[in-house]
């Protein structure tokens, strides 16, 4: 950084929490009370497994094996109830009377909350999506540029009639009409519809790299005697890959946030899973906010990796 | 070698039609250099593209090696890799190092293993004199550096005859000279080659044949001896008062 641009760094962070600051006057006018204490648990929480005696009886030993006890409640008729639980949660000593029902302990458990789960689908049904999308649209742009008319004619075909309706209504269409005619689940219904609405973008995409690799690469690689798809496979795609990397990425990051969209034929996705904590915290700003910050994690994640890939074909530039 | 019989490519487009090769009949023998020379737009390219089937022909016949390429069962794939050709822009394929550039097709067309391939691609790299190249890829390369790889390209597999397409045409001057070098080796090795290009110095001292194209036509053929000191049709001694 030299000294002339330090000025305007420091500019941009006053603009920056400028708006921050009146972000948070503007909340406290309509008397909103910030809960962020109220997060945490839903990406994590502890979960308890309570034991309780099933007889009467008093507490005969209490054995400590490091974090957990053994505890064995002896009754009348003989008989020896045995539990394994955290020994933080033991509250009682030797000799000690219990009635049939009353707690032992519990054994503690960390569990991923709803936000993290919500996440990870999200992570999966959009990779999933992206690499059929890219297969997709891989072999459509191929028919594209096809010499055979009908291939041409279906790939256009599905590349308007994709391009030119919501995904809202194709997810719908997905999974109310052909859901049902094909008898496939929802999760299918929502990840085919995603690969299939990118494919449709990735074909053009795709198209116009293979249209701006020069014709002299396909007559080069034909003049030493390749087939088409030989020299398709190692002269023309990695080239064309290389150059719409971009723009791929671009729509992959598209996807990603679209995927949000599945949550309304009820897949727990990450911005479902924000819905539904919001109904059981009344957190309706931060969980809003904390499902935007994990969005941005996942898109920012995958165009830094993009931008590796790209430093690493840029050799022989 | 390759016989030409009534050879015609029509180009049609726009309501123009070009008769780019019309009837063009040719016979280039094992181990002869012929030159193709006459002005821009006679048609010269667009022959020897068909020599290959780069170009679909209109009408007549190309028989390679006794092959003829305007039937329909003919496999182009088989007939090219016997058919080396080297382009005015090179092609060399820039997301391969130089070595993979000869390598690939050794490999995937005439399934070489590729300790093979690569053995070959040296010692061609060594007879076009970049041997030090070979780790680089072509955008590091000068154009008269990246001829010669493209010349070594064809020459790895092993073809029967060698097309250039105007070769150095797209060169700055002071390269044309290691490029010509270099396919003048070449024809002293008894390589056939046909050679469209405007260095009517290398045509005077490495052609075995002229042959002087305009409008599609074959309008004069002769030795070298013949066409540049007296030449018959008018209208090549009108383009050798213009190019010489």
């Amino acid at each position: 950084m030299n000294t002339k641009n330090w000025l305007w760094w420091l500019l941009t962070i006053l603009v920056l929490l400028g708006i921050v600051l009146g972000l948070w006057v503007a909340t406290k006018r309509i008397d909103y009370t910030w809960r962020w204490n109220r997060v945490p648990q839903y990406f994590f929480y502890q979960d308890k497994d309570v034991k309780k005696t099933v007889i009467d009886g008093t507490v005969t030993k209490i054995e400590q094996k490091g974090k957990t006890s053994i505890i064995t409640v002896h009754n009348s008729d003989n008989e020896d109830n045995v539990f394994i639980v955290d020994t933080e949660t033991v509250n009682l000593d030797v000799d000690d009377y219990l009635m049939e029902d009353d707690t032992v302990g519990a054994i503690l458990d960390w569990k991923a909350g709803p936000l993290v789960t919500g996440l990870w689908v999200t992570l999966w049904i959009s990779a999933l999506a992206s690499i059929i999308g890219l297969v997709i649209g891989v072999v459509t742009g191929l028919c594209r540029v096809s010499k055979n008319l009908t291939l041409r004619q279906l790939s256009i075909t599905y590349i308007e009639l994709i391009r030119g309706t919501p995904l809202l209504v194709q997810l719908f269409i997905f999974y109310f009409f052909l859901g049902t005619v094909l008898d496939i689940g929802r999760l299918a219904s929502g990840i085919f519809a995603l690969a299939i609405f990118a494919g449709a973008y990735v074909a053009e995409i795709i198209r116009a790299g293979i249209q701006s690799i020069p014709k002299g690469q396909m007559e080069a690689a034909r003049s030493l005697g390749m087939n088409v798809p030989q020299a398709m496979i190692y002269i023309i795609l990695p080239q064309a890959f290389k150059r719409t990397l971009p723009p791929l990425a671009g729509q992959f990051i598209s996807l990603i946030k679209d995927s949000s969209l599945v949550s309304v034929i009820a897949i727990t996705d990450l911005t479902k899973s924000g819905r539904e904590v919001i109904t059981s915290t009344f957190a309706v700003f931060e969980i809003w906010f904390v499902v935007a910050f994990l969005y941005l994690i996942l898109t920012f994640s995958l165009s830094q990796v993009v931008a590796w890939v790209e430093r690493r074909l840029a050799v022989s530039d | 070698m390759i016989k030409t019989v009534d050879l015609e490519k029509i180009f049609v487009g726009r309501g123009q039609t070009v008769r780019a090769v019309d009837g063009i009949t040719t016979h280039i023998k094992q181990g002869e250099v012929v030159v193709v020379i006459g002005p821009s737009g006679s048609g010269k390219s667009t022959y020897l593209r068909c020599l290959n089937g780069l170009e679909t022909l209109t009408g007549g016949h190309v028989h390679v090696d006794g092959i003829d390429l305007a039937n329909r069962k003919t496999d182009m794939n088989k007939i090219r890799r016997e058919v080396g050709m080297v382009f005015q822009q090179f092609n060399l394929f820039p997301h391969k190092t130089v070595l993979e550039n000869l390598v690939l097709a050794q490999m995937k067309v005439r399934k070489r293993k590729r300790i093979d391939a690569e053995k070959k691609a040296r010692e061609l790299l060594e007879k076009v004199g970049i041997a030090e190249k070979e780790t680089n890829y072509p955008s590091q390369l000068s154009g008269g550096q990246q001829q010669r790889v493209a010349i070594a390209r064809a020459l790895a597999m092993d073809p029967k005859v060698m097309l250039f397409d105007e070769p150095t045409s797209a060169l700055d001057p002071e390269m044309v000279g290691e490029v010509l070098e270099v396919m003048k080796q070449l024809a002293r090795e008894g390589m056939t080659m046909v050679v469209v290009t405007h260095e009517m110095g290398f045509a005077r001292e490495v052609a075995d044949r002229v042959l002087f194209m305009d409008y599609g036509k074959l309008v004069e053929e002769g030795t070298p001896e013949h066409f540049f000191i007296e030449p018959q049709e008018e209208r090549a001694k009108l383009f050798l008062r213009q190019v010489l």
